[in-house]
């Protein structure tokens, strides 16, 4: 939007006009991404790179404020008439224009499969700022190791790509997990980076073609001088439980994890019953987060990413004991709000709702 | 224990279940078709307003200062009654979409919304029709039904109730307040922090359409003032003619707390049943009035989107029918006639509250067995 035009919109006069509704109601009627201050955008392109993924390369509208490389963004999506929000890392640099995102298919993951189904030029999508603490400082030192698995890889590229772009590239070495070189994101550009970058070298495990899960042994091989890197360590629940122990053994370097990708444990499970206050309802506390619990009960209780990064479903636990789903710790709450996509009931839980 | 009616205890649980699954059937289906109806309707809100602000500019022209009236008075009445009204309700707040959620929607009226939220979406939907609970039988000044007592101001209330049509969003406005329960077990600071949340959102619609729409119009200041008055004129008389139809036509009952104490989900579903009336007409008249000539839809199920009222009435007709409950309804002429003759008949005292040696008890035609 024009600058001017922009100002003039967002003043206290035209918001007198058009009040009570807002500036934004009234640019829906021309274009859904125009905002005064959301940041939006629509998919100008949807490339498909592996069977169950697809890239969207998004144009945002002006009220994006830039990302650092390696932090994600929350994407949300009208899907049968209700707005879904999920985290995406960015996987393109900082100083590109269009923002890449890749979305590998997930599941349930109603969101992730709409979107590698049905994903096409001129979706419009809801961003958020972007967020997350997994970025390098300007200064960061080299060498790095970037060892990612599966959709882990998203972040990752982004930090290569900011290094590449600001011929900051040194010493990387870059060591990915796929199934198979098919189901492989990026995979063709890695390889041409691999050939033509100085400074950056590339190895990929496909472990449904005969390579090793990572293990102490294999991880030594590929990276003998892993002691003297820092990491950047971003993939599934199990394989970072698996990489960051390892990782941290090997180097006393700082070891950077993007855990929204692997919030989540496998087996949700909780135990007790929970108690939903307002609504005088009783429930097993077993079928997983407090939020499924509650939307089994029957009960509507906001949410937004459903991986604990969003808070839209905080809500007050007046009593009770719970596990968070992160971490698997159980600790005694009272009268304090939590995530209840991200905690299950460890005992009996009364949640305000 | 809830009104005596022919049926048993059992019977009005069996009715209850029937009509939570009718609920239960339009919640679980709900997406993308109603998603495109409520876009539909904010895009026609939005288009009719700034054409009919734009017509206004012309307003010199009599024919453009007409159509501007008509167009902005459509888009008024859409914004309080399909949109406004509904969304507070929280009819679309599964959408996730913050622009029409009912945490944080504001309607075009001189009500704060969160005013209105206690006042309707909590104290009218749920202690519906029963005197001295629900504030909406005769909004504190007017007298409609005869658990009311007569006083003598009662006499004039034909022309009170004219006169709250005229300014119907103002008393809308006011209502929260509380007046009568003041000095009482209501404080004046109470009122007094109120009060200033109304005025704080009135004066936005007075600033808006009294002064800066007509001074933005420069010489045509008049007729886009004038303008502006006739479209909120219309949106009150409208909403006060389709809203009074909703509680108190001829046949409506009224309710008082003993009836009502420790109600069952079934009994709250036959009080809603039986204190509401709705309103026959066209699919664009039904939109015209936020789906409220569906009232009674729309009080056994307030957060329902209200397009949906339209398929599920045939359903609630045919269970009533088969409870030999009466599904009130009729065409505008012959409900608003009802609301008429109860105006004036309660303007009059009535002899057997006199006898207050008597047992009183409800002189509402009887209803609920219509064969009976």
């Amino acid at each position: 939007m024009n600058p001017v035009v922009k100002k003039v919109l967002g003043s206290s006069v035209v918001g007198a006009l058009t009040s009570p509704l807002s500036v934004d109601d009234y640019l829906a009627l021309i274009d859904g991404r125009l905002s005064l201050s959301e940041p939006r955008g629509r998919v100008i392109h949807a490339v498909r790179q592996t069977p169950d993924s697809v890239t969207l390369y998004i144009e945002p509208n002006d009220n994006w404020q830039g990302h650092r490389p390696g932090q994600h963004v929350l994407l949300g999506v009208d899907l049968d008439g209700v707005r879904h929000s999920r985290c995406f890392s960015v996987a393109s640099a900082p100083d590109q224009k269009t923002l890449e995102i890749t979305v590998k298919r997930n599941g349930d993951g109603r969101v992730s499969n709409y979107l590698v189904d049905h994903a096409a030029r001129g979706q419009l999508v809801y961003l958020s700022p972007a967020e997350g603490d997994f970025y390098p400082e300007p200064g960061t030192a080299q060498p790095a190791l970037l060892l990612s698995a599966g959709s882990g890889i998203t972040p990752v590229m982004s930090v290569l790509r900011h290094w590449i772009a600001n011929d900051r590239l040194r010493d990387v070495v870059f060591v990915h997990y796929a199934r198979t070189r098919t189901d492989m994101i990026y995979a063709a550009e890695l390889e041409a980076l691999a050939q033509r970058q100085h400074g950056l070298r590339v190895e990929t495990v496909f472990t449904a073609d005969g390579g090793d899960r990572i293990n102490e042994a294999s991880l030594r091989r590929l990276v003998p001088d892993l002691a003297t890197r820092e990491t950047w360590l971003c993939g599934p629940a199990g394989f970072m439980d698996v990489a960051d122990p390892l990782v941290a053994a090997a180097s006393e370097w700082p070891l950077h994890r993007e855990q929204f990708a692997a919030t989540r444990r496998e087996a949700a499970h909780g135990e007790g019953s929970v108690r939903f206050l307002k609504s005088d309802i009783a429930a097993s506390g077993e079928s997983g987060s407090l939020l499924e619990v509650a939307e089994g009960a029957g009960l509507k209780p906001n949410y937004g990413c459903r991986m604990g990064i969003c808070h839209a479903c905080k809500c007050r636990v007046a009593e009770g004991s719970v596990r968070d789903l992160r971490t698997n710790r159980v600790r005694d709450v009272r009268d304090s709000d939590i995530q209840l996509c991200i905690h299950a009931a460890a005992g009996d839980v009364a949640v305000e709702l | 224990m809830g009104k005596p009616t022919h049926l048993s205890k059992a019977d009005i649980e069996a009715f209850g279940r029937e009509i939570d699954a009718v609920r239960d059937e339009v919640m679980n289906d709900l997406g993308e078709r109603d998603a495109r109806y409520i876009r539909n309707i904010l895009k026609t809100q939005r288009y009719s307003e700034v054409a009919g602000r734009a017509l206004l500019m012309a307003g010199f022209l009599p024919p453009a200062w007409l159509g501007g009236v008509g167009l902005l008075s459509l888009s008024k009445i859409l914004e309080n009654m399909e949109i406004g009204h509904n969304v507070m309700h929280g009819q679309w707040d599964w959408m996730n979409d913050p622009s029409i959620d009912s945490a944080t929607y504001d309607w075009d009226n001189t009500c704060p919304a969160h005013q209105w939220k206690h006042s309707h979406n909590y104290m009218h939907h749920t202690f519906t029709n029963i005197v001295d609970l629900d504030r909406d039988v005769g909004y504190g000044i007017l007298r409609m039904s005869e658990d009311q007592a007569w006083r003598p101001q009662h006499l004039a209330q034909p022309l009170t109730a004219a006169t709250l049509a005229t300014f119907f969003q103002w008393g809308v406005a006011l209502h929260d307040l509380e007046v009568e329960r003041l000095g009482k077990d209501k404080t004046f600071k109470e009122a007094a922090v109120q009060a200033r949340e109304i005025w704080a959102k009135a004066r936005k619609q007075v600033l808006k359409d009294y002064v800066l729409f007509p001074a933005l119009a420069g010489p045509m200041f008049a007729p886009v003032l004038a303008g502006n008055i006739t479209a909120n004129l219309n949106r009150n008389l409208w909403s006060f003619l389709i809203i009074f139809c909703g509680h108190f036509t001829d046949e409506v009952e009224m309710f008082d707390v003993e009836e009502t104490r420790d109600e069952t989900r079934g009994q709250w579903y036959l009080r809603q049943l039986l204190g509401s009336s709705n309103l026959t007409g066209s699919v664009p008249f039904h939109i015209l009035s936020g789906h409220l000539s569906y009232q009674i839809e729309h009080h056994l199920f307030p957060d329902m989107p209200s397009h949906r009222y339209r398929e599920v009435a045939p359903k609630i007709q045919e269970i009533c029918e088969r409870y030999g409950l009466n599904y009130n309804t009729g065409p505008l002429t012959k409900q608003f006639g009802g609301v008429v003759k109860r105006i004036l008949r309660m303007s009059l005292p009535h002899r057997r509250k006199r006898n207050t040696l008597e047992p009183t008890t409800s002189t509402d035609a009887p209803v609920y067995a219509k064969a009976a």
